[in-house]
């Protein structure tokens, strides 16, 4: 087995009294796309939440490429490499394109690869460059989840992380945002993709995690997942449309 | 004097008024937008700017105008000491009270300090220049009124490029609008919180500065300018820098014209009165809002 390059190892996260994540264990091979799939509530925002610092791991280990960033600050997290495009992707919808991508290259580490990423960004979504002006919260829900990737893209990510990219899209524009995620992916991105879009997601992973409140209930190959009576049953439904 | 006469001399004065509430209602937007509350000890630390403005003039013969070059980067140090010393701690806490609580206690301790410190009976900075006037079209401008409003104007027009045109200033923006977000793109969300600080409490220095060029004070007549401060704030709609430079001036034509046509008795019935219908009816201000009220839920 390769090197994985992200590791969580049985983490547990509660917001308050109530626990949200239960011995937790997830592997993100190096170059691969990993999918988190589950019903809603069942934790897979919090869990990508605490790879990118944004809650506290009270118990378990989160390793990048062997080295723990357990409760590492947000910033430093970036800094090494990990981004997290959130669920709803909580753009900055009074600032402009062009601001919105700026920020994705805060850190210093990606300010200094700024002129570079904005070429690669603008060349994967000219959409973008025509709107570079305009106030991000003008652009429509493609064009924004486009903004959202891009920014992240800013970043120089060594492993992506998407909160349901294709959430409240048109079915040509879920098409368009996984044949980028699988050209992300060839350019030798890591993807940990969570998505509510089952079927597509299995598809285009090569490993999936079944997030059930709390626990991982399965894991495993996505062939063979897809394949699974009780995945089809539960998450993908009998055309393979239903969204869990 | 005609009615055109006084109208215009009115509106001088709205202008020149307000734009000291504008200043201090910039500060008041500021760090709203990254802390999330209402600096409420924004007008008694105006006050201690005044007073060092006073010192610097009795004790060192400091011209108030040339001491700017001090006020300014010491209330912008002191600012960011404000945060990292008392707020840092707070700022991470779901609940905003506890922040507010901390700005209500600064707000006393800097009243009582300088109470013991410089008395309470009213000050004021008195030079060569405080009686000038200017009668321009048969109005009267006083000279120090008339450079409280460059100050001002200057001030904002300093924020303004800041927020707009470099990178820290649009991370502030984007911690205005939404903190998560922006702790996402790797910006230290304690160093946002600090440059508002900096940027809130120097315009609380510039606007020491002008107000102890043109009103005599004492300690307690900081929180009169905070109250004045939010309501130009409500006026102007958070999250927007000419909003609450604008929102002030409003607050200054209210003042003014219903002092002369109502009663001087009435203005601040008649200010509050207004504040509360903006604040009921019209939550994003008088010019609209930019969004940074938006509230985003935060789901798991």
């Amino acid at each position: 087995m390769a090197n994985p390059s992200l590791e969580v190892k049985g983490i547990n996260v509660s917001y308050g009294d109530i626990q949200a994540l239960w011995d937790v264990s997830l592997n993100v091979e190096e170059g691969a796309i990993v999918a988190l799939v589950g019903a809603n509530g069942a934790g897979k925002t919090t869990l990508l939440k605490a790879i990118s610092g944004l809650v506290r791991v009270q118990k378990g280990e989160i390793l990048l490429s062997g080295k723990s960033i357990n409760n590492l600050s947000p910033q430093q997290i970036v800094d090494r490499g990990v981004i997290h495009v959130p669920e709803g992707r909580r753009l900055f919808s009074t600032l402009t394109v062009m601001e919105n991508l700026k920020l994705g290259a805060y850190i210093p580490r990606a300010r200094a690869q700024y002129a570079q990423s904005l070429e690669r960004v603008f060349g994967l979504f000219p959409v973008l460059k025509n709107r570079k002006e305009q106030k991000a919260g003008s652009l429509s829900g493609g064009e924004q989840q486009m903004l959202a990737i891009g920014r992240a893209l800013m970043a120089q990510p060594k492993i992506l992380m998407m909160d349901e990219p294709s959430l409240g899209l048109s079915p040509i524009l879920v098409r368009t945002i996984f044949q980028l995620i699988a050209t992300l992916n060839e350019q030798k991105t890591t993807i940990l993709l969570v998505e509510q879009n089952v079927y597509q997601a299995l598809k285009i992973a090569q490993q999936a995690y079944v997030l059930k409140t709390g626990k991982i209930v399965m894991c495993g190959q996505c062939e063979i997942l897809l394949a699974d009576e009780e995945i089809r049953k539960a998450y993908i439904g009998e055309r393979g449309s239903k969204r869990s | 004097m005609s009615e055109w006469a006084i109208i215009s001399q009115l509106t001088i004065n709205s202008i020149l008024f307000g734009s000291m509430y504008g200043i201090a209602a910039i500060g008041l937007s500021l760090i709203f937008g990254t802390m999330r509350i209402i600096f409420l000890a924004q007008g008694t630390v105006i006050i201690f700017f005044a007073y060092i403005c006073y010192w610097l003039l009795t004790l060192l013969g400091i011209d108030p105008y040339l001491s700017i070059l001090l006020v300014v980067p010491l209330a912008a140090a002191i600012g960011v000491g404000f945060y990292y010393g008392i707020f840092k701690e707070a700022a991470v806490l779901e609940d905003r009270n506890i922040s507010l609580l901390i700005a209500v206690g600064l707000m006393y301790l800097m009243e009582n300090l300088m109470m013991v410190v410089w008395k309470p009976d009213p000050r004021a900075v008195v030079t060569a220049y405080t009686s000038w006037v200017f009668r321009p079209f048969g109005t009267t401008i006083q000279f120090t009124r008339l450079m409280a409003l460059v100050l001002a104007i200057a001030a904002a027009i300093v924020v303004f490029i800041f927020l707009k045109r470099t990178l820290m200033g649009t991370a502030v923006r984007a911690a205005t609008e939404d903190p998560v977000s922006t702790k996402l793109m790797g910006i230290n969300p304690n160093l946002v919180n600090a440059i508002a600080f900096a940027i809130g409490v120097g315009l609380a220095g510039t606007a020491g500065v002008g107000v102890a060029t043109v009103y005599s004070f004492d300690p307690v007549f900081g929180f009169m300018f905070t109250l004045k401060a939010l309501i130009s704030l409500a006026l102007g709609g958070i999250g927007n820098v000419w909003g609450a430079l604008m929102g002030g001036i409003v607050l200054g034509f209210i003042e003014s014209f219903s002092s002369y046509y109502i009663g001087g008795g009435w203005v601040d019935a008649i200010s509050f009165g207004i504040f509360l219908l903006v604040i009921s009816f019209m939550p994003q201000g008088l010019f609209g809002a930019r969004g940074s009220m938006k509230k985003h839920k935060v789901k798991r």
